[in-house]
C-alpha cells in the first residue's frame, strides 16, 4: 500500500468520525486536491488491501471497519456522537479506536430483543452476561465480509 | 459476528438458519479482542498488520485452534 493511499485512507476515516458521512472520491479528491481517478484508484487500493469495503463494483464506501457506512443493528455511541457498527465485534471496537467510553446498542438475531452494551475505561460494565458468536472461521472471514 | 441472549438463543438462531455452530465467547473476552484488534486504527500512522501480528493479537487470547487461523 503506498503512502498516497494511505493518506487518502487516514483522511476519509478522520472525515467519516467527525460527520458520519464517507467520502465518494469525488469528495475526498476536493478535500485533499487530487485528481478523483487517483483517488478512485486508490479506494480499489484500499479495497483490496482489506483497509476498507466498497459495495460490489463500485467506487462506494460500505465500511471504514470498524464503523459502517450502512446502517445495521448495531448502533454506538461514543464521545457524544454515533455511529453504526458491521458487527458485534466491530461495534465493542468503535469505542476502542476511539479510545473512550461507549454504549452499545444490539439485538438478538434470534428474538429481536434489544440488547444494550456499554465500554468504560476500556472494560465492559453492562452486557456481561450475553454471548457472542463467530459462525465464519477466521481464514475465510474475507471471503464475503457482510455476511462475516 | 452478533450478541445472543444465551445459549438458549443461541442455539435456536443457528437451527433456525441450518448453520453448523462456530465459536460463542462472552461479550467480555469479544470486548478485549476488539480492543486489542481495533486500538490503533485511528492512529495517524496506520499501517496495515501483517498477518502474523493479527494471529498473535487471537493467540494471546487463547483464541487458537484451526478455527482462528488466518490462513
Amino acid at each position: 500500500m503506498d503512502e498516497l493511499a494511505l493518506r487518502i485512507r487516514n483522511h476519509v476515516y478522520a472525515s467519516f468520525v467527525g460527520d458520519g458521512v464517507a467520502q465518494t472520491p469525488e469528495a475526498a479528491a476536493a478535500a485533499l486536491g487530487l485528481d478523483e481517478g487517483t483517488v478512485q484508484a486508490a479506494y480499489r487500493q484500499l479495497h483490496d488491501a482489506h483497509a476498507l469495503v466498497l459495495h460490489p463494483g463500485t467506487t462506494e464506501v460500505r465500511m471504514l471497519n470498524p464503523f459502517s457506512a450502512v446502517e445495521t443493528s448495531h448502533r454506538v455511541e461514543a464521545g457524544g456522537r454515533s455511529w453504526f457498527a458491521n458487527c458485534a465485534w466491530d461495534a465493542l471496537g468503535i469505542p476502542a479506536a476511539l479510545h473512550t467510553a461507549g454504549r452499545i446498542d444490539s439485538a438478538c438475531p434470534d428474538c429481536g430483543e434489544r440488547l444494550e452494551l456499554e465500554v468504560r475505561d476500556g472494560e465492559l460494565v453492562r452486557g456481561n452476561g450475553l454471548l457472542a458468536h463467530f459462525v465464519v472461521p477466521a481464514r475465510r472471514w474475507w471471503d464475503d465480509i457482510g455476511f462475516t | 459476528m452478533v450478541f445472543l441472549r444465551s445459549e438458549e438463543h443461541l442455539e435456536r438462531w443457528l437451527a433456525t438458519n441450518r448453520w453448523e455452530p462456530g465459536v460463542s465467547m462472552s461479550a467480555a473476552t469479544l470486548n478485549e479482542l476488539a480492543r486489542r484488534w481495533w486500538w490503533s486504527r485511528l492512529d495517524p500512522g496506520w499501517r496495515p498488520r501483517a498477518p502474523a501480528e493479527s494471529q498473535a493479537i487471537l493467540d494471546d487470547l487463547g483464541l487458537t485452534g484451526a478455527f482462528w487461523q488466518l490462513a
